[in-house]
């Protein structure tokens, strides 16, 4: 058994890794995101980024976290129940940026964590959706 | 007794707009705090409101210096999704084009470097250098900055003459090889303002999550060209610099001798340049409903573009992009802490930050 094929033994679950779009997709089901990162640490995986989506409808919202693992992007999507997650930044200093650029484009909370000073937007208000923005000033005009 | 200099928004030792609020006792840093989005784009929502024609020309503007890196790495995404292969000449050129883009981000750093170190004669011989390799990607695509080279499923200039522009590369690669390197690995200056300063540690780049040649310096030998080959790497023979120090020195040894791999990788290359068509031909394509990520080896470390479509849609519903300037900066605060305030601007253009990346 490689590396790769031990993962989902460790972290719990009978899912099986997907491979689709260039990335190991594994669903953890009910696993907590810190749990995960544990074990992500544990692996010595690399963090690679963070990808928020706002799904349409009421869809809600969606993280995709990434890490590397000896040059295989692994993916682990968390649907979120409302507008917050708890965050991973004690765990991993390298989710720092990206979970607060998350917070002030998508307004998703990271909890457990501070976000001052202000990432991007210099200025600007933190925890903004930018695409409710966008469309809320559309339809003003 | 602490106090507080601000360095930046706009700095004459920065590039570009970012800010750094140093916290010194005396002339040395104890502590920093970095902030970036003065030139924050929307460039990710942009993309939203772009076809897969326009959203190529649109990402190739998310960094000015490896813009083709980004198209590349967008059309791999791309090409995920609609199931369209380049064929291996265009997988070639491919490889060429971003070789190129690497010595000119290389070449271009050093002289930046130089210029910092106070090594003016090395900064006018660094760009002097820089004009070549631009030489050689005008030669190839007809332009300098953005050259337009990727498409889905292929590219859209060939190389008419691989052997014409191959003695370009031989003479850039003497060059480099009887000057710069030389100067900057042995010469007094380039050691006494780089060794043993602005050191990253290895448990801190792997905490930080650094990449690219700021990882390689700190002993992480990861490259994806290497651990996950895409375009044509698979077939090319070339050698994955690390050093281990985690200083200045380091960071200029490694792109130094990266220099030296990329002439290596142009060489072979150029040299079997397969025949052959330079796109799939297929212009009638659709693109699947779901999400194709890619990963390029950019000059300065991993890019990463996230792509997502619906059927029938003429815009992509989300592109992420990940730069490595994004993941390498805030690793500045940890190289600064106990460096002296002077050493600080060649320290933070030590991992060649790109904040036109950063603030995509």
């Amino acid at each position: 058994m490689n590396l790769l094929e031990s993962i989902p033994e460790q972290l719990g679950t009978t899912e099986p890794w997907v491979e689709k779009g260039g990335v190991h997709w594994l669903t953890l089901g009910g696993m907590n995101v810190r749990e995960l990162a544990k074990a992500m640490n544990g692996l010595h995986a690399r963090f690679v980024t963070i990808t928020a989506y706002q799904l349409p409808g009421e869809g809600g919202l969606r993280l995709e976290y990434h890490w590397d693992l000896d040059g295989q992007l692994l993916g682990f999507p968390f649907q979120l129940a409302g507008n917050s997650i708890e965050s991973i930044y004690d765990l991993c200093e390298a989710v720092d940026w990206i979970e607060r650029e998350i917070h002030e484009g998508f307004a998703i909370d990271f909890l457990g964590r501070e976000y001052e000073p202000l990432l991007l937007r210099q200025g600007d208000t933190p925890g903004v959706n930018l695409r409710d923005a966008v469309a809320a000033s559309k339809e003003k005009k | 007794m602490s106090y507080k200099i601000p360095m930046g928004p706009y700095h004459p030792a920065l590039e570009e707009p970012y800010k750094l609020d140093l916290i010194c006792e005396g002339e040395t840093v104890c502590d920093a705090k970095l902030h970036i989005g003065f030139n924050f784009r929307g460039i990710e929502h942009l993309a939203e409101t772009r076809n897969y024609i326009q959203v190529i020309a649109l990402m190739e503007r998310v960094c000015g210096i490896c813009s083709n890196i980004h198209t590349l790495t967008l059309c791999q995404a791309m090409e995920g999704l609609t199931g369209l292969t380049p064929p291996p000449r265009a997988q070639y050129i491919r490889v060429v084009v971003a070789e190129l883009e690497r010595l000119h981000s290389h070449v271009l750093w050093a002289g930046i470097a130089a210029k910092l170190m106070g090594f003016k004669t090395m900064f006018m011989t660094c760009f002097e250098l820089r004009e070549k390799v631009m030489d050689i990607l005008q030669a190839i695509s007809g332009n300098r900055v953005n050259y337009s080279m990727n498409r889905i499923g292929g590219v859209n200039r060939d190389i008419d003459d691989p052997q014409a522009i191959l003695k370009m590369v031989e003479a850039l690669e003497r060059e480099m090889a009887r000057t710069v390197i030389p100067i900057f690995t042995t010469s007094r200056t380039a050691r006494s303002r780089c060794a043993g300063i602005g050191v990253l540690t290895l448990e801190k780049a792997v905490s930080c999550g650094v990449v690219g040649p700021t990882a390689r310096a700190s002993g992480l030998p990861q490259d994806l060209r290497r651990a996950a080959p895409y375009a044509a790497y698979a077939e090319m023979e070339f050698d994955v610099p690390v050093q281990q120090d985690g200083d200045v020195r380091a960071r200029l040894l490694v792109r130094a001798l990266e220099i030296m791999e990329s002439c290596k990788i142009l060489r072979q290359a150029l040299a079997k340049l397969p025949p052959g068509e330079l796109h799939s031909g297929d212009d009638k394509f659709a693109f699947a409903t779901g999400t194709a990520t890619s990963r390029v080896e950019a000059p300065r470390g991993e890019v990463m573009y996230s792509v997502s479509w619906k059927e029938n849609s003429r815009n992509p519903s989300r592109v992420h992009v990940r730069t490595p300037t994004f993941a390498n900066m805030p690793a500045i605060r940890w190289m600064v802490i106990g460096a002296r305030l002077a050493d600080t601007p060649l320290i933070q253009a030590s991992i060649d930050p790109c904040y036109s990346c950063t603030d995509r």
